[in-house]
C-alpha cells in the first residue's frame, strides 16, 4: 500500500488520534506537578520542583514496601511456574487442558471478586501481608506460565537438548548450559512484567492491605480521592518512572502478547 | 517413577491453585448461599432485582459495551495501519504504554485533562469565558477511561490477523476497481473476522471486571466492581458481596469464551485479560 491510498489515509488518522490520546495526559501530569498551584493555570508563580520532592518523600517507604512485594512474588512464581511450565510443555497427561485453563482463570476472573474471596476465605492470613503476596501470584503467575510454556515446547530447543545428550551431556549439564541460556530472552521479558504488574496492582490488593503493608497504587487512590492534585500528579510522575521504562523494555523483547487487568 | 517426577514438579502450582484459587471461590459460593444456616438462592434472587444492583448492571453492561465498539472502530484502521506500514515503530510502542497502568492511574489521567480544573475545562474557559467539558466524573469520562485501557488490548490482538492480509487480494480487489468502503467491507473486515471477535471478547471482559477506574473516577455512576467494594467495605454484606462476585466473575469468563466461540474457533490462551 501507498502512502496515499485511502485505507492507509484512515489508518494514520486513527493511529495517531490514539497515539495522542494515549500519550497526551503525560505532558499535563508534569505540567500539574512542576506548577505552583494548578487552579491559576500551568507554571503561573514559576516552576517548582516542591510537589515531587513532598511527594517522593512520602511514598518512599511505601515504594520500597511495593518492590520487596514484586521481588518475593517474582522469586515465588519462578519457583512454582519454571517447573510447572516444563511439565506442561514437555509431557501430555489427563487433565493438563484443564489445568491450562485454571492457570488463567485468575486473569479471567476480576480482581476485586480474587481479593474478596481470598479475604473471606482467610481472614487471619491478611495481617503480616501474607494474603498480598498470594494474590500478587495469583495474578501474575499466569503470565510466566503462559510465556514460558510455549519456549519450552519449541521443536528447535528440545533439539538441542537432545544433540546435547547424545554429546554426553548429564540432565543437568542440559539444564545449565542448553535449556536455561535459551530461556533467557522470555525469562527476562516474563520478569520484567511480572515486576510491573505487581507494581501496579490495585483490584486485587483493594481488600487485602494494611495500613503497615500498603502497596504503591493503594497510596496513590488515596492521593486521588483526597489529595492535593499537584501532590498526587508527582506521586504519580515517580510511579510512572518505575513503571513506563520496563513497558518499553517488554515491547522490545517481544514480550507484548502478554497483558494484564484495568 | 517418571510419572511422579513429573506430578512433583507440577505439585506446588496444584496446591496454590486448590488453596489459594478454588477454595476461595467455594468460600464465595458458601458465604452467598448459607445466610443464617439456611441454603438459600435469596441473595441473588434479591440482586437481581433490587433496582439498585439492576442499575449497576446496566450501567456496566453499557460502558463495556459502548468501549468495546468504539475500541473496535478506532483500533481496526490503526493495527492495520502500523502492521501493514512497517514504520513508525514507536507508535507500536507508544500504544502498548496503557498496558502497564493500573487503572487509577487511567483514572486520574481522565481527571488530569477533563476534570473540573482540567487542562481542557481551562483552555476551554481561557477561549470562551466559559468553564465547559468538564465531564470526567460522568458517563462520559469512565467511557474515556474504558477506552483508553482497551486500546493497547485491542490493537495487539488485531495486529496479529492484519499482518495476514495479503497485499495482491488488496491490489487485485482495486485494480477491479473496489473502493475502500467496499474493500473494508468485503476483504478486510472479513479476513479479521476471528481476531474482531477475540479483540471484543478481550475487551469486554476486561471492561465488566475493571475497578481501579471506576473507583477513582464514579461519583454517582455505579458500576459492579464499585457495588462489590461497597457491599463488602460500607455496608458489611459479605453475603452480597460474595453473590456480586460471582455474578460478575460469571459474566466476564461468559465474554471470554462465549463471544470468541462465534467466530468458530477457540480463543488463544494469550488473548485472555
Amino acid at each position: 500500500m501507498t502512502a496515499s491510498d485511502p485505507i492507509s489515509r484512515i489508518g494514520r488518522f486513527f493511529a495517531w488520534s490514539a497515539a495522542v490520546l494515549v500519550l497526551g495526559p503525560l505532558p499535563v501530569l508534569l505540567a500539574v506537578s512542576t506548577s505552583p498551584n494548578w487552579q491559576r493555570g500551568p507554571w503561573v508563580g514559576g516552576f517548582t520542583l516542591r510537589w515531587l520532592i513532598e511527594a517522593w518523600e512520602r511514598i518512599a517507604p511505601i515504594v520500597s514496601f511495593s518492590v520487596q512485594l514484586a521481588l518475593i512474588v517474582l522469586l515465588i512464581d519462578f519457583l512454582i511456574g519454571l517447573p510447572a511450565s516444563w511439565v506442561l510443555a514437555r509431557r501430555n497427561f489427563r487433565g493438563r487442558q484443564l489445568l491450562l485453563s485454571l492457570t488463567i482463570l485468575p486473569v479471567a476472573v476480576p480482581g476485586i471478586a480474587v481479593g474478596l474471596g481470598l479475604i473471606l476465605a482467610y481472614p487471619t492470613l491478611k495481617a503480616g501481608g501474607w494474603l498480598l503476596i498470594v494474590g500478587h501470584i495469583l495474578y501474575t503467575l499466569p503470565f510466566v506460565i503462559g510465556s514460558l510454556t510455549p519456549t519450552l515446547a519449541d521443536a528447535k530447543l528440545r533439539e538441542q537438548e537432545t544433540a546435547a545428550e547424545t554429546l554426553g551431556a548429564n540432565s543437568l549439564q542440559r539444564l545449565l548450559f542448553v535449556t536455561l541460556p535459551q530461556l533467557r530472552r522470555t525469562l527476562t521479558a516474563a520478569a520484567v512484567m511480572v515486576f510491573t504488574l505487581s507494581m501496579g496492582e490495585f483490584n486485587v490488593s483493594f481488600f487485602l492491605f494494611t495500613p503497615n503493608q500498603k502497596p504503591l497504587p493503594v497510596e496513590l487512590y488515596s492521593g486521588y480521592i483526597t489529595g492535593r492534585l499537584e501532590v498526587a500528579a508527582a506521586a504519580t510522575v515517580w510511579f510512572l518512572l518505575l513503571v513506563i521504562p520496563a513497558a518499553v523494555l517488554i515491547e522490545r523483547l517481544g514480550g507484548s502478547r502478554l497483558r494484564g487487568q484495568a | 517413577m517418571r510419572r511422579w517426577a513429573n506430578f512433583s514438579l507440577i505439585l506446588p502450582l496444584l496446591i496454590l491453585l486448590a488453596a489459594f484459587l478454588l477454595t476461595p471461590m467455594a468460600v464465595l459460593w458458601v458465604r452467598s448461599v448459607n445466610i443464617d444456616g439456611q441454603i438459600t438462592l435469596n441473595i441473588y434472587v434479591e440482586s437481581l432485582t433490587n433496582p439498585r444492583y439492576l442499575t449497576a448492571f446496566a450501567n456496566t453492561a453499557l460502558l463495556a459495551v459502548a468501549s468495546t465498539a468504539l475500541a473496535l472502530l478506532v483500533c481496526t484502521p490503526t493495527a492495520l495501519y502500523i502492521e501493514r506500514g512497517r514504520r513508525e515503530s514507536w507508535l507500536a510502542v507508544a500504544l502498548t504504554i496503557p498496558l502497564s497502568l493500573p487503572g487509577i492511574v487511567i483514572g486520574f489521567f481522565v481527571i488530569l485533562v477533563f476534570g473540573r480544573t482540567g487542562v481542557v475545562p481551562q483552555l476551554f474557559e481561557s477561549l470562551t469565558g466559559q468553564r465547559q467539558l468538564s465531564f470526567a466524573y460522568t458517563f462520559w469520562g469512565l467511557l474515556l477511561g474504558y477506552f483508553y485501557f482497551q486500546i493497547p488490548r485491542v490493537v495487539l490482538v488485531l495486529r496479529g490477523a492484519a499482518a495476514g492480509i495479503s497485499n495482491d487480494v488488496l491490489d487485485a480487489a482495486r485494480t477491479l476497481g473496489a473502493s475502500s468502503w467496499r474493500l473494508y467491507t468485503h476483504v478486510i473486515l472479513p479476513t479479521l473476522r476471528p481476531a474482531l471477535l477475540n479483540a471484543a471478547s478481550l475487551s469486554l471482559a476486561t471492561a465488566f471486571g475493571a475497578f481501579g477506574t471506576a473507583a477513582t473516577l464514579s461519583r454517582g455512576f455505579r458500576v459492579v466492581p464499585l457495588e462489590i467494594a461497597a457491599a463488602f467495605t460500607e455496608n458489611f454484606e459479605p453475603e452480597r458481596a460474595s453473590a456480586l462476585s460471582l455474578l460478575l466473575a460469571f459474566v466476564t469468563t461468559l465474554s471470554l469464551v462465549g463471544v470468541g466461540r462465534l467466530g468458530g474457533q477457540r480463543i488463544p490462551q494469550d488473548s485472555q485479560t
